[in-house]
């Protein structure tokens, strides 16, 4: 039972005994007060009637008439006349009981009167005794209102005390619904603080909650610090702080298996041609200034949007990476107006070699960065164009002009043409915990990979309505098929940042409950971080429906997790970058092993994506990494994919 | 004659209810003196109070009524009559209630009158009727009599409010008449100078076995009640 109830019935119990004592013992007393009026009227009555008898001749009629008179015009029950030698001479009786209270309130609360007595003489001699007895029926009228008056009295206040003492408790318990949330929260290792209630028990142990989870927050960020300090000395290139070569290999990797809407882009290198001519020249101090001062021009290019990533393949060879772009001359011209104004400053003659090419999802990493070459290599002949865009991979794409993508696309939304891929996700024991699913749409009769047509779905804004498709596909699929764990759908960021489509989310989820605790939403940690508002707006949509909630292609900013914590993730799945040679790599193991150690003690599952060769799966679980998923993985073959 | 209570007399008196642990203290005041109350007449107390309250003449006094009361137990009625009545006659003075209690009327129990050795006519009447009672005289026997008294004899045209006890010795007939006017008792027939009123006694203030008690708070408002109360309180019962 509920404290609040609890507390209820106690004051209600402690009311009911004040009021019904107080009733009950009021009641008592005032019969007590009619009882003394009573009998002192009847007293006083006996002795001024026998007076007047005694005065008068004793005339049986005269007497008679005496009594009568007293008796019809007074409130008597009986006044009797009674000779010395017990004879009756005169009596008179209301034989009639009529009450004006109830009778069971009469037997419940007797009145019991005493008659009063009187003696009458004639002359020396006694005539007789005169009994005289009052109506008690004004007494039980009054006696019965006055109670019934306090009962309503009594029931209104218990009715009023019921009410005030509701409100009290209501006042008095509010803080202990954030409590328990609070407690249930740490219990799901989301430590939240909550404002301290003014009542002292309860702020005490809010106070003893709210250090307990500032304490973990602090031990977080203070090992996240550590973790962030130790991918900085491994990952990064000394002198430029730009990703070293082979994290940013690991990067390109990454990128070019994505099959989301960032799907395919640009890769842009940078080759300084006369690097051994200007170490002569300006000495080696000065040469590693200009590189710096290039990395960081470089750098300011790749902050100016989300999603890029710069790093330093040599010695004179920089890269740009865009993922999800598509206009490469404007990527060029862009890094090449930040070198020049770098260069004409101080260095003329630093000869600088750019060369962009675009790249689709799938493509093999060698052949991309061959075609890049050439075009570095045909800057190096043209004097006239450093700058040099390298024609794409000879797999054109689909339509050429965006009005086609969008009337293919639009139809194929009307259509409802799309179906879920399925990529098993497993555990440690090679369960299935769940499966990806990648959504696949049918343009032109042909079905289309979801990095394929994300892109342009994403560049004509009609993301959110396929997200929408395959919110409902992949909830229609978990009712038909109750055996499968889990579905994973990947929800893109303008889904995530459109309010109508978070509602909708939420009615289509509340209209599948039993699929609800099976649905797993990714969203990509860049996005969340971005759009926390909207982020933690979709977690409270969805956590009391069951689903669970995760970080996709996470790891980069695992140190702002402690910012989203508390509003209760379920796992994270960590970017193909940092799990790519993991079995090779011993600093990126230590990153690894840290950041699950961070996700386990804030309740996070660690996922590993782009998991890829049996060595890979191999040294994974020793990390703390609790799944896996990735070319390399596979599960049974039954239904890897279906038509929804 | 005025009607004590009608209807909305009740109704009104109604209203005032005491306070529950007024009551409740009360009841428990009144339950205490039921039990003591069981108890035969204390002379050692009376002898005590009257001492205390009145000094030791008072005191001796008390003792000579004690002895009066042990001495004429066991001797037939009429001697009773004759042995309280001579005693109380002889030993009490006449005087108005303004001399003795310095106020207008006032009625004293027994105990008073003897310690003060002085009393007007229903002193006497009360501390008769009292010690008749103890004596075992049953109480229909005895009747307090308002009489109207012409002073010197039947044909006086003075007359004067007065009150003597009768001893009825059958429910028919006149009563002997005790007086402190006179020192014999006679019938009620040779006594022309007194003109009989109204009369009363103890009967019916104990129907039912209630015993009447000092901490009832009507008993106060009357006089005859008041006086019986105030003899339960120093120590005389007569209940029986």
């Amino acid at each position: 039972m509920s404290l609040t109830k609890q507390l209820w019935i106690a004051i209600a119990m402690v009311t009911l005994l004040s009021l019904g004592g107080s009733l009950v013992v009021s009641t008592l007393s005032a019969r007590q007060y009619l009882q003394q009026e009573l009998a002192i009227k009847n007293m006083d009555n006996a002795t001024s009637l026998a007076l007047s008898l005694s005065q008068l001749d004793k005339d049986p009629v005269t007497i008679e008439l005496q009594i009568a008179s007293q008796f019809d015009a007074g409130h008597y029950q009986l006044i009797r006349l009674v000779d010395p030698t017990g004879t009756l001479l005169v009596e008179r009786k209301y034989a009639e009981h009529n009450q004006g209270s109830p009778t069971w309130f009469m037997r419940l609360v007797p009145i019991e009167t005493r008659p009063g007595l009187a003696q009458v003489l004639d002359g020396w001699r006694q005539f007789g005794t005169l009994t005289v007895e009052s109506h008690s029926r004004y007494a039980y009228e009054s006696l019965w209102n006055a109670t019934r008056q306090l009962l309503l009295w009594f029931a209104g206040g218990g009715l009023l005390c019921g009410l005030l003492g509701t409100l009290v408790l209501r006042y008095i318990t509010r803080p202990l619904g954030s409590m328990v949330e609070q407690a249930e929260a740490i219990g799901g290792r989301r430590f939240v603080t909550t404002p301290e209630p003014r009542t002292l028990e309860f702020r005490s142990v809010v106070r003893a909650m709210n250090t307990l989870s500032e304490r973990v927050r602090t031990m977080l960020a203070d090992e996240a610090q550590r973790l962030e300090q130790l991918r900085r000395q491994t990952q990064y290139d000394d002198l430029t702080g730009l990703f070293s070569r082979q994290q940013f290999l690991n990067q390109l990797d990454a990128a070019l298996s994505r099959n989301d809407a960032s799907a395919g882009g640009l890769l842009l290198i940078t080759r300084i041609a006369n690097l051994a001519e200007l170490n002569q020249r300006l000495g080696r101090t000065a040469a590693d200034r200009l590189l710096a001062t290039l990395a960081s021009k470089l750098s300011s290019v790749g902050e100016a949007h989300p999603g890029r990533e710069c790093g330093r393949l040599n010695a004179s060879d920089f890269a740009l990476l865009a993922a999800g772009e598509l206009d490469a001359m404007a990527l060029g011209e862009a890094v090449n107006a930040a070198f020049q104004t770098a260069l004409t400053a101080d260095l003329p003659h630093t000869q600088l070699l750019i060369a962009v090419a675009g790249y689709a999802e799938g493509e093999a990493r060698g052949s991309l960065l061959a075609r890049i070459d050439g075009g570095l290599a045909a800057a190096e002949h043209d004097e006239q164009h450093t700058l040099q865009i390298v024609a794409n991979h000879t797999d054109q794409p689909l339509y050429s002009h965006p009005d086609e993508w969008r009337k293919a696309l639009t139809h194929a939304l009307q259509g409802r043409a799309i179906k879920l891929a399925g990529f098993p996700v497993l555990g440690r024991q090679g369960e299935v915990l769940h499966r990806e699913a990648p959504v696949r749409l049918q343009l032109d009769g042909h079905w289309c990979s979801a990095g394929r047509v994300l892109p342009w779905a994403a560049r004509l804004g009609l993301v959110a309505r396929i997200d929408a498709l395959v919110v409902e596909a992949a909830c229609a699929r978990l009712d038909r098929h109750p055996e499968i764990t889990g579905l994973a759908i990947n929800l893109s960021t303008d889904a995530l940042r459109d309010a109508a489509f978070r509602d909708q989310l939420r009615r289509t989820v509340q209209a599948h409950p039993t699929a609800a605790s099976r649905l797993w939403i990714d969203i990509q940690e860049i996005s969340a971080l971005r759009h926390q508002m909207e982020f933690r707006d979709l977690c409270l949509t969805l956590r009391p429906l069951g689903c669970k909630l995760g970080l996709k292609h996470a790891g980069r900013s695992f140190s702002r997790f402690a910012e989203l914590h508390d509003v209760g993730l379920d796992y994270i799945k960590i970017s193909p970058a940092f799990i790519r040679g993991i079995d090779q790599s011993p600093s990126n193991k230590a990153f690894l092993r840290g950041l699950c150690t961070i996700a386990h003690s804030i309740g996070l599952l660690a996922i590993a994506e782009g998991v890829g060769t049996p060595a890979e799966v191999a040294a994974l679980p020793a990390l703390g990494i609790d799944g896996m998923t990735g070319p390399g993985i596979t599960a049974e073959p039954a239904a890897l994919s279906e038509h929804p | 004659m005025r009607p004590f209570s009608t209807r909305s007399d009740l109704c009104r008196s109604a209203r005032p209810v005491p306070s529950p642990l007024l009551r409740l203290c009360a009841f428990v005041v009144f339950a205490a003196l039921t039990w003591f109350a069981g108890a035969n007449t204390d002379f050692d107390r009376m002898q005590r109070l009257a001492s205390e309250r009145f000094g030791n003449q008072a005191g001796d006094m008390v003792g000579a009524w004690r002895r009066l009361i042990d001495e004429s137990r066991d001797i037939p009625e009429t001697d009773q009559l004759t042995r309280v009545n001579h005693f109380f006659n002889r030993s009490i003075q006449f005087d108005d209630d303004i001399v003795v209690w310095q106020q207008q009327d006032y009625w004293a129990s027994p105990l008073e009158t003897l310690g003060r050795q002085a009393g007007d006519c229903e002193d006497f009447a009360i501390a008769k009727y009292v010690t008749l009672r103890l004596l075992g005289i049953p109480k229909e026997r005895l009747r307090l009599i308002y009489v109207r008294a012409r002073i010197g004899g039947a044909d006086s045209p003075v007359s004067q409010a007065h009150m003597v006890l009768g001893y009825f010795a059958t429910p028919t007939d006149e009563p002997l008449v005790l007086d402190n006017l006179i020192g014999d008792i006679r019938p009620a027939a040779r006594r022309p100078d007194l003109f009989p009123v109204f009369s009363f006694n103890s009967e019916g203030l104990w129907v039912g076995g209630a015993a009447e008690s000092s901490a009832d708070p009507t008993a106060r408002l009357s006089r005859w009640r008041d006086v019986l109360a105030r003899m339960r309180s120093e120590g005389l019962e007569l209940t029986q």
